[in-house]
C-alpha cells in the first residue's frame, strides 16, 4: 500500500453523504439564477433566510413602501408564507430525539358537524386516520404504523382552540384532535409511544385531493370492481389510474371491503404507496419544488415542516428508492366496551420502543 | 449519486449546459444536479458536514455568477468546479486545521468498524489515521490543495493544474512534495509501507 492509498482510505472514512439539505442549495441556486438571489440574501443558511423572510413581511405591513415590497414579496412566497402564522408547535416535555431517523405523524381529517348537546369542547374538524410514519436514517425502508380511531387511550391535558385547559382523560384517541387539534394529537401520540415525533401534519380530503391532482393522479389496483353509488365510485378490477377526487373517494368510502375501519386503514395505505411511487418517478426538479409546495398549501403543519423540508425529504425518498411497509399498532377488544380496542402491551410499547431508537 | 434523474432535453456536455444557462439562466441548476453530491462529498472530507452544504451552495452561486467567463472549449466542468471550491476552503482553513488536529487525537467521526473487518485491515489503518491527519494539517494550502485532488477528487494532473491556474509541472512538483511529507510523517511506523 502506497501513500496515495493510504490518504485515499483516510479519505473515504472521513466522507459524508450528500443530505438532504443539499435541495435547500439548489433552491438558493434558482433564486440567484431567476434573479432574486442577490438582494434576497447572500445568507448563510435556510434558517437564516427564514428569518430575513418574517422580518421583511413585518417591514412590509409597518413601512407598506414599495420599494420593500418588491425585495420581500418574491422571498415570502417562496419560503412559504402559510408557514408563518402556524401555531403548530411542540411546548411539552418532549421525548428525547435518540438518532436521525425521523417520525411523521400523520391525520387525515374531515370535517363534520359537530354532534347536538355533545362536549362542548369538541370542534367540527376530526381525525379519521391516524398514522405514524418512521422514516430510519437512511430512507430505505418507511414504517407506517396505523393507529386505529376506535383505540381507548389516556389523552394527556392539552389546551383546547379557545385557550381552556382540558384535563387528561381516557378517551378515543381522535378526540385528542377534536380537543386540542394538531398539538393536542401530536402530544398525545408522544406521551403514548414515548418517540419522539418530529413533524405532525394533518391534511383534509380536499387537500389530499389536490396533492394526487398535483402528482397527475395515481394509479390503484383493486381486488375487485366497486360500484357504490353513494360516493360515485367507479372502478373496474385491476390497475386503474385515478384522479384526486376518485383517488379521495376510494380512500374514505366505507361501504366496500369489509365496511371496517381496518379495511379503510388498508386502502388509505395502499393510497399512500400509489402516492410515494408516483413521487418517484417525477423527475423534473421543477415538478418536485411545485409539489412540494403545493402539499405545503394544502395540509396543516408545524412550522418547521416548511417547502425546504419537503422538498428534501422527496429527494431522499427519490434517492433511497423507499420501500414501504405497514403495520397496525398491536391490539385487543377494550374490555369495558368491546366494540372499542385497546394496544396490546407489551407488543405495542416493543414497537414503540423500536421505532424511538432505544 | 443522481441527485434528480437528468431530464433528456438536458445537453449531454457540461460546457454546452453552460452555454446554454447564458441564454436561459435556471439550465445552470442542471450543473448542479451533477455535481452537487460528487462536492460535497470531497467537502464533507475535508472540512467535515456541518460546513460542507453551505459550501457546496456557495460553490454554486460563485459558478453561476462567472459562468460567462467559462472556457466553452472545456467540455467537462469538473476542474473549474474544483477549483471555486478549492477557493471557498481556503476561507475556512481553520476549520480545516482544527479538523485534522481533532482527529489526531480521537477515532474518525462515524466510522463504525467491525471487529471482522479491523482484523482483515490489519492494525494499519487506525494507526496511521493520526499520522496523516496531523500531516495533512501541516501541508502548505497550495500543496495540500494538490495532493487532494489527486487523491481524493481523482483529478488528473492536468485537471488539477485547470483548476488551480498552475501548470502542471508547479502540479507535479508540488504533489512530490506533499507526498513525500506524508511518507516522513507516517515514518517506519507505517507496517504497511512500501519500498520505493
Amino acid at each position: 500500500m502506497d501513500d496515495l492509498t493510504t490518504i485515499r482510505d483516510f479519505g473515504r472514512d472521513l466522507e459524508h453523504e450528500p443530505p438532504a439539505g443539499l435541495a435547500r442549495q439548489r433552491r438558493r441556486l434558482l433564486e440567484e439564477t431567476s434573479g432574486r438571489g442577490r438582494r434576497a440574501s447572500p445568507g448563510p443558511s435556510g434558517r437564516w433566510r427564514r428569518v430575513t423572510g418574517r422580518t421583511g413581511w413585518i417591514a412590509l405591513v409597518a413601512v407598506a413602501a414599495v420599494t420593500t415590497a418588491l425585495v420581500v414579496i418574491p422571498n415570502v412566497l417562496l419560503r412559504g408564507a402559510t408557514t408563518i402564522g402556524s401555531t403548530v408547535s411542540p411546548a411539552w416535555d418532549r421525548p428525547p430525539k435518540n438518532n436521525e431517523a425521523l417520525n411523521v405523524l400523520v391525520l387525515g381529517t374531515d370535517y363534520r358537524p359537530p354532534p347536538k348537546g355533545g362536549a362542548p369542547f369538541v370542534q367540527g374538524e376530526r381525525s379519521d386516520l391516524m398514522m405514524l410514519v418512521h422514516l430510519p436514517a437512511d430512507r430505505k425502508r418507511a414504517m407506517v404504523v396505523s393507529l386505529p380511531r376506535d383505540s381507548m387511550v389516556q389523552i394527556p391535558e392539552c389546551r383546547s382552540s379557545d385557550g381552556r385547559t382540558v384535563a387528561a382523560h381516557l378517551g378515543l384517541i381522535n378526540q385528542a384532535y377534536s380537543v386540542g387539534g394538531l398539538n393536542c394529537a401530536w402530544k398525545t401520540v408522544e406521551a403514548l409511544t414515548g418517540v419522539r415525533v418530529d413533524h405532525a401534519l394533518a391534511i383534509r380530503y380536499s387537500g389530499l385531493e389536490k396533492v394526487v391532482d398535483a402528482l397527475g393522479g395515481v394509479e390503484v389496483r383493486l381486488p375487485q370492481a366497486v360500484d357504490e353509488p353513494k360516493s360515485k365510485l367507479r372502478l373496474p378490477a385491476g390497475r386503474s389510474s385515478v384522479d384526486g377526487a376518485t383517488a379521495v373517494a376510494y380512500a374514505r368510502v366505507r361501504n366496500i371491503g369489509d365496511g371496517s375501519d381496518i379495511s379503510r386503514i388498508k386502502r388509505n395505505s395502499i393510497l399512500l404507496q400509489a402516492m410515494l411511487a408516483k413521487l418517484s418517478r417525477v423527475q423534473e426538479p421543477a415538478a418536485l419544488v411545485s409539489l412540494a409546495q403545493v402539499f405545503r398549501e394544502s395540509v396543516t403543519a408545524d412550522a418547521a415542516l416548511d417547502p425546504d423540508t419537503l422538498l428534501g425529504l422527496a429527494l431522499d425518498i427519490q434517492q433511497a428508492d423507499t420501500q414501504v411497509s405497514y403495520l397496525t399498532v398491536p391490539w385487543q377488544p377494550f374490555d369495558p366496551e368491546p366494540n372499542r380496542i385497546e394496544w396490546k402491551q407489551p407488543e405495542a410499547a416493543q414497537l414503540f420502543a423500536r421505532l424511538a431508537g432505544n | 449519486m443522481v441527485l434528480f434523474m437528468i431530464p433528456l432535453a438536458t445537453p449531454s456536455l457540461d460546457s454546452e449546459l453552460i452555454a446554454e444557462s447564458r441564454a436561459r439562466p435556471d439550465a445552470f441548476a442542471g450543473l448542479f444536479d451533477r455535481y452537487s453530491g460528487m462536492l460535497y462529498r470531497y467537502v464533507s472530507r475535508r472540512l467535515g458536514p456541518e460546513v460542507a452544504e453551505d459550501l457546496v451552495g456557495e460553490t454554486f452561486l460563485v459558478a453561476f455568477r462567472r459562468r460567462d467567463r467559462y472556457d466553452l472549449a472545456r467540455p467537462d466542468a469538473r476542474p473549474w468546479l474544483f477549483g471555486i471550491v478549492s477557493n471557498l476552503v481556503a476561507r475556512h482553513h481553520r476549520t480545516e486545521a482544527a479538523r485534522y488536529r481533532a482527529l489526531t487525537r480521537s477515532p474518525v467521526d462515524g466510522v463504525a468498524e467491525s471487529p471482522a473487518e479491523r482484523v482483515a485491515e490489519g492494525v494499519s489503518a487506525t494507526a496511521v489515521r493520526p499520522l496523516l491527519a496531523s500531516a495533512l494539517a501541516l501541508l502548505s494550502k497550495g500543496d495540500r490543495d494538490v495532493l487532494l485532488l489527486i487523491a481524493w477528487a481523482d483529478l488528473s494532473y492536468d485537471e488539477v493544474a485547470q483548476a488551480l491556474g498552475i501548470p502542471v509541472g508547479t502540479v507535479r512538483s508540488r504533489l512530490n512534495r506533499a507526498r513525500r511529507k506524508v511518507r516522513e510523517a507516517l515514518g517506519d511506523t507505517h507496517p504497511l509501507r512500501d519500498e520505493e
